[in-house]
């Protein structure tokens, strides 16, 4: 990649090789120079979440056909359709929505307890609605045969299939033990040492986990170093 | 002798960032582990462009929900995905629920286009191949007024450039959810894969769903996969350097992208941290054993 210098693509990338190495700064000792820009980071990422909703979906859905700003217009300044009073409707919504702000002005915060019972409750049905869609399959997957003899599979195959039938059952077994609390354990006895083994097989889960995120964190930094090999360094380059 | 316990963590900082520079630097790359969730995957599309041969119009939405916190796993998944559908001429749109994506769904398939058409001598164009949604907030209730609409049209009314829906070629005959035989979803974000999971779905039709996670995820969404969840899975930059390799099978012209070079550093990193770790529970065991003898004299 080819960088002329001082246009906008040059400095996008100078800025952003400067972001990265202030960011990574920190790994040698907390410094002004990356307290500086995790605070720009902060603040481009809080001005991007607001404006992209209000952009995208306030302005363009609610606020122009409301405000009558969506019609057409005809060269000499007429429309090509009449003003939809229909729009007017949507002021209710922005009213109910509004009142969440009232929480700001102590004497009238009741208010925004109307509003948050509104969505408190619509997001318990659709939690409810969602969970069942997301949960009920794994479930009902739960139920797998021990033992596996199928005629199109190898002997090998309906063989290590059926084992970790066995492995999944025990595992799914142990672990629900380890979250039973509905009576009191004897120590030494048959529950506590099966809600032990689900400890351990969780701590494997929880081992495996950790490798993951490790994957993740370390792709993280090689995407930056890519980028400052491949783009940075060549437009730092570009000016000698 | 306790070296172990006593090494400044910016020598490890340090030593990690030497390890997986040298083959960024040097521009070298190793062939990546065969992932059988990727070859599914990829065996999904396949499916897909041989259905598109019937000729009823449809098209694959592709939730690219990254941000730049787990762009470098799901940009190259989305990258070599884009470059699947294109390559067999399967119509796409984009979309995301998080706004930092927008630049991202502009960007992607313009960069993939040229790299295509400078290997091949084909054009594609924006419009009639694929087709930018762009951010879209609301996220549950905006998917669940998706999947319900009766007309697909009047719910987009714009693209992200705010082109009129019937004024592109690629959403003529697309209708509804129907009309959308799949959706991939690539994110490493909390909660955004489940609700397109969990409402993306009408009574009639419930699309074909492809995931790509980061590495963080893959435990959690191995489970959708093992359960018929979802048709297919990418499993962090690993999944997106086979599917490269995939590719490349089939196009040996392809010059190689940027998910194998990330997964070549990567391995040379875990490598690294595996052998630290391995170091770090020596000492301690040198440690235990010398005090333990120590303690009985």
């Amino acid at each position: 990649m080819n960088y002329t210098l001082f246009t906008l693509s040059w400095f996008e990338t100078i800025l952003a090789g400067i972001s990265v190495l202030a960011i990574y700064s920190f790994l040698y000792r907390e410094n002004k120079f990356y307290r500086l820009f995790e605070h720009l980071f902060i603040g481009i990422s809080t001005a991007i979440v607001t404006i992209e909703p209000i952009k995208t979906f306030f302005w363009q859905t609610t606020l122009k056909p409301l405000l009558g700003l969506d019609r057409l217009a005809f060269p000499d300044g007429t429309y090509v359709a009449d003003y939809d009073f229909n729009y007017l409707l949507f002021l209710i919504p922005i009213f109910f929505g509004s009142l969440y702000y009232s929480i700001l002005v102590p004497k009238y915060s009741w208010l925004a307890q109307i509003t948050i019972g509104f969505l408190l409750g619509i997001s318990g049905g659709m939690a409810f609605n969602a969970t069942m869609v997301e949960v009920t399959p794994q479930i009902i997957d739960s139920f797998r045969p021990l033992y596996i003899n199928l005629p199109e599979q190898s002997a090998r195959e309906n063989l290590i299939n059926s084992l970790n039938n066995i492995f999944f059952l025990i595992v799914l077994f142990s672990t629900s033990c380890y979250f039973f609390f509905t009576f009191k354990r004897k120590p030494n006895g048959v529950v506590e040492k099966i809600s032990t083994s689900g400890r351990w097989l969780m701590m494997g889960c929880f081992g495996a986990f950790f490798g993951t995120t490790i994957m993740a964190r370390l792709a993280l930094l090689i995407e930056r170093l890519q980028f400052m090999v491949d783009h940075w360094w060549v437009a730092v380059m570009a000016l000698f | 002798m306790n070296y172990g316990l006593k090494l400044d963590s910016r020598l490890i900082f340090l030593l990690v960032f030497i390890v997986v520079a040298i083959p960024l630097v040097y521009d070298s790359s190793i062939k990546p582990a065969k992932m059988e969730t990727a070859n599914v995957t990829y065996q999904e599309l396949e499916k897909l462009a041989e259905n598109q041969k019937n000729g009823k119009p449809a098209l694959v939405l592709i939730a690219a929900d990254l941000a730049p916190s787990t762009q470098s796993e799901n940009e190259p998944q989305t990258s070599v995905l884009i470059e699947h559908l294109l390559r067999r001429r399967i119509p796409f749109g984009l979309i995301s629920l998080i706004p930092f994506a927008t630049p991202y769904l502009e960007q992607m398939p313009q960069e993939i286009v040229t790299k295509l058409a400078q290997e091949t001598g084909e054009t594609w164009e924006y419009g009639k191949d694929w087709v930018n949604f762009g951010y879209r907030p609301g996220s549950t209730i905006m998917i669940q007024k998706f999947a319900k609409s009766k007309d697909l049209h009047e719910f987009f009314k714009t693209d992200a450039q705010a082109i009129p829906m019937k004024k592109l070629e690629i959403m003529k005959g697309i209708k509804t959810i129907q009309d959308i035989p799949a959706l991939i979803e690539l994110t490493g974000t909390v909660g955004v894969f489940n609700v397109w999971l969990q409402f993306f779905r009408s009574d009639q039709h419930v699309p074909t769903l492809i995931h790509g996670c980061t590495a963080i995820t893959i435990p959690e969404a191995y489970n959708y996969f093992i359960t018929n969840q979802i048709s297919g899975l990418l499993e962090g930059v690993a999944g997106a350097a086979w599917y490269e390799e995939l590719l490349s099978e089939v196009y040996p012209a392809r010059k190689p992208g940027h998910a194998l070079k990330i997964m070549t550093a990567l391995s040379i990193g875990n490598i690294l941290i595996i052998v630290l770790i391995g170091i770090g529970n020596l000492q301690e065991l040198w440690n235990y054993w010398k005090n333990k003898r120590t303690r009985n004299f």
